[in-house]
C-alpha cells in the first residue's frame, strides 16, 4: 500500500484504469443513493457491497480498521440521541426501559434507519479516497471543469497540509528532546499540551507563507487581474483520456441512479412499511 | 548595447526598519552574464534578487528610490504577471518552492500560467526534464522525494518558462554535497549555452566561481566590489571586507602575504595545483643554481 | 581525557521505519567524554537517524543504546535528555513560549527541577551563550534568526547535558556565522567539557573543528576514526559521496611534492610549503 495524504492507496489496481471522474462521480452519486432508502438491510447490503468492491480493487482491508472505532462510536452517538436523550413522547411505543428513560420503538427505528444510510455514504467516501491519489483527486475536480483557482486552492491545502504534518512530527520530536514526556498522563493533560503544539506550527507556516507565495507569484501566477483570466492548457489532463469502459461505468452509474429513483420514489420499494427487517425487529421486541 | 538589467542609485527600505536594506546600489549586468553575488547574511542580497524580478516592489512594502529597469523598462511599469516571464526565479528552500502535487504538476504550472498549448507544453517539458534528469520523478508527489530533488525541480520549473533572466538565491544552500553537485552540473550546462543571463547568489564559492563572469560583494546594503571574478580575487584585503574565498585562494593570499609567491592568485583547484608544481619547480631550480653557483 | 567507560555505547542497533525499510543495520559505536566528534555522510545516510538513537528519540528495532550504562529502551525520555541534548536544524520547530525565560526555563522545568534551580540553569545558560538579560521577557517569535537559534541552544544547555548534538549547525549560515558557532561549540567543549556531536556535510568545518569523524552510507557506518586519517581515504568517502575540502585535495594532489595528504586547514597547508621551502634550502 502507498501512503497518501487522504489515505493509503494500493499499489496496483484495476481501479487505476477508470479515469478519475468517473471515480469523482460516482462519489458524488452512489452517496446519494442511501438518501432514498429508508429500509436498512438495502443500505446494508450496498455497504457489503462497497466493501467488495473496495477488496476487488485491491485495497488492503487491514487499514478500514481504522474506521471501526469511528463506526462504533458514531452508531453509539446516533443511538443514544435517539433514544435515551430523545425526549419523552406519550404517543410511541415503549419496548424497553433503561436507568427510567424509556426507549421508544419508533426512536429506536429512526436511529437504525439513519445508521445505516451514514454508513454506506462514508464507505463511499473511504472507497474514494483509498483509491485516488492526491493527483486523481485534482484530475476529477479539473475534468468537471471547476474554475482553477479552486482546485489549485485545494491542491495547496493538501501541500500546506503535507508540510504541516512533517512540521508537526519534528516539532514532537523537539519537545521530546526537551523532557516533554506525554506516556501514562491523562487525555486532558495530552490536550492541554499538544495546544503549545500549535505555536511552533504556527510560526512555521507563517514564515514560509511568505515564500510560497513568492514561489507563485515569481511564476507568473496572478490571483487578479488579466494574468489571471489566461486559458489554461490543463496540461495534466493530457494523461488521462476517456476509455470505453469509462463511458460504460459512468452510463451503468447513471442508469443504477435512474433505476434507483424509480424504484423508491415511483414504487415505494424501500419505505419502511416494506422492510422486511423492521417488521422482524419490531416483532422481536413487541 | 544596453545592459540587461540596470540599477541606478537603487535605494529599498523595509517598513519599520532603520537602515535600509539597500543602500545607493548601482550596478549593470550585460545579456548572457554569468554573475555570482556574495556577502554576509542580512547584507541585502536577497532584497536584491526580489528586486530584479519584480517581487520588491510587488509584493512587499517599503520605501523605493531610484530605478531598477529590465529589459530596458522600470520594474514597475510591467503589468502583473509579465515581468515574472522574463526573470526567473529561484529560491532556497525547496520545501516551500513546491507547490503541486506532482512533479509534472510542477513543472507545468508555470507553463500554463503562461497561456501555452499543450503541445508547446509537452516540448518544454520533455526538454527541462531531460536537461535535469527528473523523468522518473515526475509522477511523484512532494513527500516522496528528497530536498535535493525538489530543488532541482525549481529551478526546471523556472527554466522551462524560458526566462532571459535567471537569479537563484543560494540554490543550494540546504542541500547537500551530491544535490549541491546534480545543480552546478545543470547550471554548467546552461552556462555552456550563453542563452541566459544568471545571477547567483552563494555562500559556498569553490563551485561558483568557475562559473562566473563577474562576483560583486554586497555588503550593509553596499555594492563594495564589483569586478570580473579573476581580478576579484587579486585583491588582498578580501577577508577584511567580509569575503570568504574558497581556500586555495585563501592559500595564495597566505603564501603572498607572506612574500613567498609574487604572481596571480589562481582561483580554481586546478589552477593552484598547476601553480604550486610550477612554484616548487622554480625554487628546485633556483635553489639548485644557488647551490651550484656557492 | 577519555573515561575507560564510553559515556555512550552503541551495541548492534539496527532501526526500521514502519513501513519496513531499514534506515540504520547493525551499528556499532563508543563515544568518550570529552569528544568532539562529526557524523558526515549524504541526506539518507542514516546519521540523522543514528543521533536520534543515541538521545532515545528514536528507540532501535534491534540493538542497544547505553547512555552512562541506561538503556534507551527501557529509560523514561525525562532521564535521557539530561544527559544527551539534542539542538535541531531550525530553532522554530521548538520555541513556543511566550518569553525566553520560560523557553529556556522549559527543559529544567520538565525534569522538576525546584524554581530556584531553574532560575539558576536559566541564568547560566543564557550567559553561556551570551543572550542578554533584556530579552528574558521578550517572545521568541519576534527575535532575529540568531537571536532564536541561541534561546534554542541555551534551552539545551540549561539541562546540563553531558553530550550536545547539534543538527546542521552551519547550512544556511554565511561564513562568519558558521565560524561563530563552531567557536562557541569548541567553547562548550573545551571549556565546559562537554561532549560534542555535530551532524553535518560541511566538510571545512568538519576539518578544522572535529578531531574525530563518522562517516555513514546507506545506514551503516563506513569509516570511524581521526579527521585527518579519514579524509586520507579517498574510496570511503567516494561511498558516502562526499569529498574533503578543497585545501585538503590540493595537498592530495600535491603529495610527492611532499604536502601532507591530510592537511586540513589552510595555515597547515601554507606551514608545509614553508617546511618544503627550508627543505630546498638545506638540500641545495
Amino acid at each position: 500500500m502507498n501512503k497518501t495524504l487522504l489515505g493509503y492507496v494500493p499499489k496496483e489496481s484495476p481501479i487505476y484504469e477508470v479515469h478519475p471522474f468517473v471515480k469523482l462521480f460516482f462519489l458524488l452519486v452512489v452517496s446519494l443513493f442511501p438518501l432514498f432508502v429508508a429500509a436498512p438491510e438495502w443500505n446494508f447490503g450496498l455497504l457489503i457491497f462497497l466493501l467488495l468492491l473496495m477488496f476487488l480493487c485491491r485495497i488492503d482491508m487491514r487499514t478500514l480498521r481504522i474506521y471501526v472505532p469511528v463506526a462504533i462510536s458514531m452508531g453509539s452517538i446516533i443511538l443514544l440521541s435517539y433514544t435515551v436523550l430523545g425526549g419523552r413522547h406519550a404517543e410511541f411505543q415503549v419496548v424497553a426501559s433503561v436507568f427510567g428513560f424509556p426507549i421508544y420503538w419508533e426512536r429506536l427505528r429512526d436511529a437504525l434507519v439513519v445508521y445505516f444510510r451514514i454508513l454506506p455514504m462514508i464507505a463511499t467516501m473511504v472507497f474514494f479516497l483509498s483509491t485516488s491519489r492526491e493527483r486523481d483527486v485534482i484530475v476529477a475536480m479539473r475534468s468537471i471543469k471547476m474554475p482553477f483557482v479552486v482546485t489549485y486552492v485545494f491542491a495547496m491545502a493538501l501541500r500546506s497540509a503535507g508540510m504541516v504534518l512533517e512540521d508537526f512530527h519534528i516539532v514532537r520530536q523537539a519537545e521530546q528532546a526537551r523532557g516533554f514526556d506525554t506516556t501514562g498522563k491523562s487525555l486532558a493533560y495530552k490536550i492541554r499540551k499538544y495546544v503549545m503544539y500549535m505555536i511552533p506550527l504556527f510560526a512555521l507556516s507563517l514564515r514560509r507563507a511568505e515564500e510560497f507565495t513568492n514561489a507563485l507569484v515569481a511564476r507568473g501566477y496572478s490571483f487578479t487581474g488579466k494574468a489571471a483570466r489566461i486559458k489554461r492548457a490543463d496540461y495534466i489532463l493530457s494523461h488521462y483520456s476517456y476509455k470505453l469502459h469509462d463511458y460504460i461505468l459512468i452510463l451503468l452509474i447513471a442508469f443504477a441512479f435512474g433505476l434507483l429513483l424509480y424504484l423508491s420514489l415511483g414504487l415505494g420499494f424501500f419505505d419502511l412499511n416494506k422492510s422486511a427487517f423492521i417488521r422482524w425487529l419490531h416483532q422481536v421486541l413487541s | 548595447m544596453e545592459p540587461i538589467i540596470e540599477i541606478t542609485n537603487y535605494s529599498w527600505k523595509y517598513p519599520e526598519t532603520e537602515k535600509p536594506a539597500l543602500d545607493m546600489v548601482n550596478l549593470q549586468i550585460n545579456k548572457g552574464e554569468f554573475i555570482g553575488i556574495i556577502g554576509p547574511n542580512g547584507a541585502g542580497k536577497t532584497t536584491l534578487a526580489l528586486s530584479m524580478n519584480g517581487l520588491i516592489p510587488g509584493q512587499y512594502h517599503g520605501i523605493k528610490q531610484g530605478e531598477v529597469k529590465v529589459l530596458g523598462r522600470e520594474v514597475e511599469e510591467y503589468s502583473k504577471g509579465e515581468l515574472q516571464m522574463h526573470v526567473g526565479m529561484v529560491f532556497s528552500d525547496p520545501e516551500a518552492q513546491f507547490t503541486a502535487m506532482t512533479v509534472e504538476d510542477e513543472l507545468v504550472f508555470g507553463l500554463e500560467n503562461l497561456g501555452l498549448t499543450r503541445a508547446e507544453i509537452k516540448e518544454r517539458l520533455d526538454w527541462v526534464v531531460q536537461l535535469t534528469d527528473l523523468q522518473r520523478l515526475l509522477n511523484k508527489p512532494p513527500y516522496e522525494i528528497s530536498g535535493g530533488q525538489k530543488q532541482r525541480v525549481a529551478l526546471a520549473a523556472v527554466l522551462a518558462m524560458m526566462p532571459e533572466v535567471m537569479v537563484l538565491d543560494e540554490p543550494t544552500s540546504m542541500l547537500d554535497p551530491l544535490s549541491r553537485k546534480r545543480i552546478y552540473e545543470v547550471l554548467r550546462q546552461l552556462r555552456e549555452t550563453q542563452r541566459h543571463t544568471i545571477i547567483m547568489i552563494e555562500h559556498s564559492l569553490e563551485n561558483l566561481i568557475p562559473l562566473t563572469d563577474r562576483m560583486i560583494l554586497l555588503s550593509d546594503g553596499k555594492v563594495v566590489m564589483n569586478d570580473e571574478t579573476r581580478k576579484f580575487f587579486q585583491a588582498p584585503d578580501l577577508l577584511d571586507k567580509g569575503v570568504y574565498p574558497s581556500e586555495v585562494i585563501q592559500y595564495f593570499h597566505a603564501l603572498k602575504g607572506q612574500g613567498l609567491y609574487e604572481s596571480e592568485i589562481p582561483i580554481t583547484l586546478d589552477e593552484a595545483v598547476e601553480v604550486q608544481e610550477n612554484l616548487l619547480a622554480l625554487l628546485k631550480v633556483s635553489n639548485n643554481m644557488r647551490g651550484t653557483s656557492s | 581525557m577519555n573515561a575507560a567507560t564510553p559515556f555512550i555505547k552503541v551495541l548492534n542497533l539496527s532501526y526500521a521505519y514502519p513501513d519496513g525499510t531499514l534506515a540504520l543495520s547493525d551499528i556499532n559505536l563508543e563515544i568518550y567524554d570529552g569528544e568532539f566528534v562529526a557524523l558526515i555522510g549524504q541526506n539518507g545516510s542514516g546519521k540523522t537517524t543514528l543521533s536520534k538513537c543515541l538521545n532515545g528519540l528514536l528507540k532501535p528495532t534491534r540493538g542497544d543504546v547505553l547512555v552512562e550504562g541506561l538503556n534507551s529502551k527501557t529509560t523514561p525520555i525525562v532521564q535521557m535528555v539530561n544527559r544527551v541534548g539534542y539542538v535541531f536544524q531550525n530553532p522554530d520547530h521548538q520555541l513556543f513560549n511566550n518569553n525566553c525565560w520560560d523557553e529556556i526555563a522549559y527543559g529544567p522545568r520538565n525534569i522538576l527541577l525546584p524554581e530556584e534551580e531553574v532560575a539558576v540553569r536559566v541564568r547560566e545558560a543564557a550567559a553561556v551563550v551570551g543572550l542578554a538579560e533584556e530579552y528574558f521577557e521578550s517572545h521568541p517569535f519576534f527575535l532575529s534568526k540568531g537571536l532564536r537559534q541561541r534561546v534554542a541552544i541555551a534551552s539545551i544547555l540549561a539541562l546540563r547535558p553531558k553530550v550536545i548534538i547539534v543538527d546542521e549547525p552551519t547550512t544556511g549560515q554565511d561564513s562568519k556565522q558558521s565560524y561563530e558557532i563552531m567557536d562557541f561549540l569548541t567553547l562548550l567543549n573545551k571549556e565546559r567539557g562537554h561532549t560534542i556531536i555535530i551532524i553535518t556535510h560541511d566538510m571545512p568545518i568538519v576539518a578544522r573543528y572535529a578531531r574525530r569523524v563518522i562517516a555513514m552510507a546507506d545506514g551503516k557506518i563506513l569509516a570511524d576514526g581521526i579527521t585527518a586519517e579519514i579524509f586520507k581515504q579517498l574510496s570511503i568517502l567516494e561511498k558516502a559521496s562526499l569529498e574533503p575540502p578543497q585545501i585538503t585535495r590540493f595537498a592530495q594532489r600535491l603529495h610527492q611534492h611532499g604536502f601532507d595528504p591530510g592537511t586540513l586547514t589552510v595555515e597547515q597547508a601554507v606551514d608545509q610549503f614553508r617546511q618544503i621551502c627550508q627543505k630546498f634550502i638545506h638540500d641545495g
